[in-house]
């Protein structure tokens, strides 16, 4: 059984955590953050911070596109949902994300036809057999995910399939990251890139950490021994006083990413001026809308969707959890008021949440009692 | 054959977390091709149709790696293994 459960092998692990522990200053404190929300459940899922000297801190960055929707955009959703003559399709991501007067699973059960699919293309095929209905996609996703509505929608025009929309959420990661770079709420020293948003970017994009703002950042993959690799290399960096880009996960991404993906997002997309961010506001250049090429698809214009604004319940947090100023715990609601039966905030829905992760797997410290001293 | 798979992570078909928010890649091996689709396999056996026009061209044997049913990536197989 050559290779299996490398990635996940605990000598290296622990070889890999003796070398971290052996490189760190002690004087120096080290704050990490990891962009992707899938890193963060890689982080509680494996217990990765206890195999970290306590100077490395790993701080919880924007990366989970469900829980950085605004609650307008999910009751907009909603409101085409409700539609008789739609067939609303989404991933399951979105079903439990609560807007301001319930989620989609709710709706649904109130007679709303509204479908979980796996892959837009799915939604596609519901157009192609429903062709008296209306199939509407809420896509959601950086840009790991846009390549394969934007793949689709090609399909649908192609196929000349008119009974098909896409209601765009699709976000991109470096505008967020350059607004939190921009506050002066956070200070950080380093970022772990995502990676398999770099398999479609590459790693040039973040050049941009190095140069305008000196902070390194390493591309990651998704196993364990991927994580601890990357705050190797990233306590390396800021020891030796490097600043740059390195990819970890090379077996994934190439440095200039996937051109087919990338060309045909920008056949598909164009970005819009600006766009809500649950928790961060309004950030320039952040999402995407459907090119003009593409407009006849898009269900915004199809449904002349409003532009609702909602604002977050004054309990939930969340937006100073993103930006990685409070630890899911310090929220006021967290674990109450908020949990992942009844998430108040977005942060609590998607398994990938930093708020969800923690309670999930979070780990709780306990004063060490030895055996037989009392 | 699909042990190989498992080099790039435990994630299958069959992932039950959030796809999108978890930046899902799940590393499939193509079996047989269709025009713009192929049938893949993932390391647990299961099998399912991926697109694949923005990874072509592919062939028969290689190692992808999908999300929601689209393929957005190859392996690039001489850096497998961890290093220090």
């Amino acid at each position: 059984m050559k290779y299996v459960d490398e990635f996940r092998n605990a000598d290296l692990a622990r070889a890999v955590s003796a070398e971290i522990a052996s490189l760190v200053d002690p004087k120096r404190h080290y704050k990490i953050m990891e962009v992707c929300g899938g890193h963060t459940h890689t982080i509680y899922r494996h217990g990765i911070k206890d195999l970290l000297p306590d100077q490395v801190e790993l701080v919880h960055g924007p990366g989970c596109p469900v829980c950085v929707l605004p609650m307008g955009r999910v009751d907009e959703g909603i409101a085409i949902a409700e539609r008789p003559e739609v067939i609303f399709t989404c991933f399951g991501d979105m079903m439990r994300v609560p807007g301001s007067k319930g989620n989609l699973l709710e709706i649904k059960a109130e007679g709303a036809d509204i479908r979980m699919v796996y892959s837009p293309l799915d939604a596609l095929r519901i157009a192609h057999e429903n062709p008296d209905r209306e199939v509407v996609f809420y896509a959601i996703g950086f840009e790991t995910t846009a390549p394969s509505t934007a793949l689709t929608l090609q399909r649908a025009k192609k196929e000349g399939i008119e009974n098909f929309s896409v209601f765009c959420n699709h976000v991109t990661i470096v505008p967020p990251v350059r607004a939190l770079l921009d506050s002066p709420d956070l200070r950080l020293d380093a970022f772990i890139g995502p990676g398999h948003v770099s398999t479609v970017i590459g790693c040039r994009p973040y050049e941009f950490m190095p140069a305008d703002y000196g902070k390194p950042c390493v591309v990651a993959g998704f196993e364990p021994l991927d994580l601890m690799q990357s705050v190797l290399m990233l306590v390396r960096q800021l020891d030796e006083g490097r600043c740059e880009v390195e990819n970890q996960y090379g077996r994934a991404v190439l440095w200039e990413g996937n051109l087919k993906a990338l060309e045909a997002m920008s056949e598909v997309f164009e970005l819009r001026p600006y766009f809500e961010w649950r928790g961060l506001g309004f950030i320039a250049q952040s999402a995407l809308r459907l090119s003009a090429d593409y407009a006849d698809l898009d269900a915004e214009l199809r449904y002349s969707t409003p532009g609702v604004r909602v604002a977050d319940p004054k309990a939930c947090q969340c937006g100073e959890v993103l930006k990685g100023v409070l630890k899911p715990p310090e929220c006021k609601v967290f674990g109450t008021a908020c949990t992942p039966e009844r998430p108040l905030g977005a942060l609590m829905v998607s398994s990938e949440g930093a708020c969800a992760a923690y309670y999930n797997f979070g780990r709780k410290s306990f004063e060490k009692v030895e055996i037989g001293s009392r | 054959m699909k042990d190989d798979l498992t080099l790039l992570g435990n994630c299958t078909l069959d992932h039950d977390g959030c796809v999108v928010c978890s930046d899902a890649g799940i590393p499939v091996r193509v079996l047989s091709i269709d025009g713009d689709d192929a049938l893949c396999e993932d390391s647990a056996g299961n099998q399912t149709e991926i697109a694949v026009e923005l990874v072509a061209p592919v062939t028969q044997g290689e190692i992808m790696l999908t999300h929601g049913g689209v393929a957005i990536g190859k392996i690039e197989a001489e850096n497998l293994t961890p290093e220090r």
